[in-house]
């Protein structure tokens, strides 16, 4: 039990006033802040919180992170990841500040909005009051979370003291050929929360890659963050949460997407830093003919602890979703997984698959999967599987045999037990990164 | 300095279950290629595992030398490095990793040292070549749905390229039609020479038309029960193991 706390409605407003916001967003986050303070912390006895134990989180004791204005420099880690990636365009945080973004002018001549979520307050107030807290919020749960109350705790927070935030907006029939990239670097010790707000009209296709650094050690920290997704029709999304933050972080991340008729989005998770951290990414097949694909890859070390969650919500008919969240766990390290395919009763002509498989590198490591179906309609194609086991040690022999120590042995069966997965993500460089961090990992 | 491979009175067990070979004595002077003939569940393979440091066995008494050096407590890494390999007789097939990334990440680990792309492509070719085998097996994931006969052929194209001093094939030649049989056997014989010793586990005397060994030995329920030259070969061949069942019975 917390006696004392470092939050306060006080701080609320002082925080909204301090980024000159509007006041219909100050009156959200004053209603976000009443229910944080009414609902309870979801404990191991909430069923979607079963394996993760969050009550020593120290969410309320941290000082709560301020934008201070810095403009600079970029972090040289950020810096040698923007040189590799290959974006169309990008956006460097540090701590709650913008310190660069870039887009070329092509693209804001046709008028896409890159930027922070305060500085689209000022250009588009319109579309980003339409659409901000539209999927993720507090009030508003669905699947099974909207059973239990407390699932809004941590958005609630997050909603009512989100420090930063970025804006994609892409107009109709725009294309995006490279991703833009927003890179996030934290440095820890604090309560810190932003939220992202992308919008896909109609018609138009971008690739949005976020991801998540600080140092490799930090003092105790907390994150929030928020990801809303609404594609119009036919829009196409193709988006990656890469998760890297060091030891000490406590990382909660919560992601929903609208889908309305033809839409697409390509999700992947990436979680492979942070001490504990949860996932949890759901997508709304709003409309006929839309298409999720939700990727998920995780690899823990230590004593590490990543927890999962999708829900693949099918309320029209002949839409499509597959998920696919690969891990592995080493030492002492515990990965979890939930995921729920719900399908609504008019939601015939569904195809929906949901597979999760977890690697063990160690007897003291975990894994503990969930897949869920929940089925109103019945003409569907729906499949769910999961299956958790130990490196085979004939399959650690034989590479050993032919020379490579131990760990190189690994690396090389974890990437192989991902390979399905990486070999679904169509950008070189990502997929180039997302490998040197896992051989990266091995080796520790 | 002992030039050969030296298995000194060898008793082991799966661990924490059933003895497997019960006091092998078996010597591989480098330069030479030695065939071990046996009936299934004699432990032929069991040997070629234990030599290559599986860690599902356990020696329980004995040795194996490389050039009078024990090895016994080393890893199968370790083992590699010391110039040992064990062609598999079910290789394991890892999605992921390209057969030639792999194999130049398994002769950089062997050396310790990097090896520049120009020469391990030579070796690469030479391999192929003598194989008679298309580059398109390269890029392809490592033994990922590769044939029965892919595998065996990979095998020994790993060993050509890592260049052991001693090479166990485990039953390589089964399970081959003719013409991959010759191919497999052309391997080997390219490797022959005075730095190269080798052990042929094999349950069929077929394959030693091709390579023909300097010795053959015959193991019955974990013993080696009697030695000679090729013609002890066709001899099983023609009279199947119930001679030297016997003669096991009998010692």
């Amino acid at each position: 039990m917390e006696l004392t706390t470092t939050l306060s409605r006080d701080l609320v407003l002082q925080l909204s006033k301090g980024l000159g916001e509007p006041e219909w967003l100050l009156n959200q986050r004053l209603a976000a802040w009443e229910t944080f303070v009414k609902l309870p912390y979801p404990t191991t006895r909430t069923e979607e919180w079963k394996y993760t134990d969050i009550s020593g989180v120290p969410f309320e004791s941290l000082a709560p992170e301020q934008p201070r204005g810095r403009k600079g420099p970029i972090p040289e880690a950020v810096q040698a990841r923007i040189a590799q990636a290959e974006l169309a365009g990008y956006a460097v945080f540090v701590g709650s500040d913008l310190v660069h973004v870039e887009l070329p002018e092509a693209y804001r001549a046709q008028g896409v909005i890159f930027t922070s979520l305060h500085e689209a307050l000022k250009e588009r107030p319109d579309l980003v009051k339409d659409n901000l807290f539209r999927t993720v919020n507090w009030n508003d749960l669905v699947g099974p979370q909207a059973r239990r109350p407390e699932n809004s705790k941590i958005p609630a927070l997050n909603a009512a003291l989100f420090t930063h935030g970025v804006f994609l907006y892409v107009p109709k029939e725009v294309e995006f050929s490279k991703p833009i990239g927003v890179f996030k670097y934290l440095e820890g010790g604090y309560l810190s929360g932003s939220r992202t707000l992308i919008v896909g009209d109609e018609n138009s296709q971008a690739v949005y890659i976020e991801e998540y650094v600080s140092p490799s050690q930090v003092a105790p920290s907390v994150n929030t963050s928020a990801t809303e997704i609404v594609l119009k029709q036919g829009a196409k999304v193709r988006h990656a949460h890469i998760q890297l933050l060091g030891q000490g972080f406590y990382h909660f991340h919560r992601q929903r997407a609208l889908l309305e008729r033809d839409a697409a989005l390509n999700d992947l998770v990436v979680n492979m830093g942070a001490s504990l951290s949860r996932a949890e990414v759901q997508s709304e097949m709003l409309g006929p003919g839309s298409a999720s694909e939700m990727l998920g890859l995780y690899f823990t070390t230590g004593t590490q602890h990543v927890d999962h969650y999708t829900l693949q919500h099918h309320v029209a008919d002949h839409a499509y979703s597959d998920v696919l969240y690969k891990g592995a766990a080493k030492d002492q390290s515990r990965t979890v997984y939930a995921g729920l395919i719900k399908v609504e009763q008019g939601a015939q002509k569904t195809d929906a698959y949901q597979t999760n498989r977890n690697l063990l590198l160690s007897e003291d490591a975990r894994a503990d999967s969930v897949p869920q179906l929940e089925i109103g309609a019945n003409d569907v194609k729906c499949s769910h599987g999961s299956s958790t086991a130990p490196v085979a040690p004939e399959e650690l022999f034989y590479l050993m045999s032919r020379g490579l120590p131990r760990h190189m042995a690994q690396q090389i069966l974890v990437k192989g037990h991902m390979a399905d997965v990486l070999t679904r993500i169509p950008i070189e460089p990502l997929r180039q990164h997302i490998e040197s961090i896992i051989e990266e990992k091995v080796r520790v | 300095m002992a030039n050969e491979l030296e298995i000194r009175n060898l008793h082991a067990r799966i661990v924490d279950g059933e003895a497997i070979l019960k006091g092998v004595n078996l010597v591989v002077p480098k330069g030479q290629i030695h065939a071990v003939m046996g009936p299934n569940g004699a432990g032929k393979s069991t040997l070629g595992k234990v030599i290559a440091g599986d860690p599902g066995y356990e020696v329980t008494q004995g040795d194996i030398l490389v050039d009078g050096e024990s090895i016994l407590e080393l890893g199968p890494d370790e083992r590699a490095r010391k110039g040992l390999f064990l062609a598999f007789q079910y290789p394991v097939e890892v999605p992921g990793v390209s057969n030639a990334n792999f194999l130049r990440l398994a002769l950089q680990a062997k050396r310790g040292e990097e090896v520049s792309v120009s020469e391990f492509y030579a070796k690469l070719q030479k391999a192929l070549e003598t194989l008679e085998w298309d580059e398109s097996i390269l890029t392809r994931y490592l033994n990922d749905g590769f044939s029965g006969g892919e595998k065996k052929r990979n095998e020994i194209m790993h060993m050509m390229v890592l260049e052991p001093t001693y090479a166990i094939l485990d039953e390589t030649d089964s399970g081959l039609d003719i013409d991959a049989l010759k191919l497999v056997a052309k391997g080997v014989n390219a490797m022959r020479g005075p730095n190269f010793g080798a052990l042929l586990i094999t349950h069929y005397q077929r394959i030693l038309n091709y390579i023909v060994p300097d010795a053959v030995h015959v193991m019955i329920d974990g013993r080696i029960v009697t030695s000679g030259g090729p013609e002890l070969a066709m001899k099983l061949e023609e009279q199947g193991y119930d001679w030297v069942k016997e003669l096991a019975v009998a010692n």
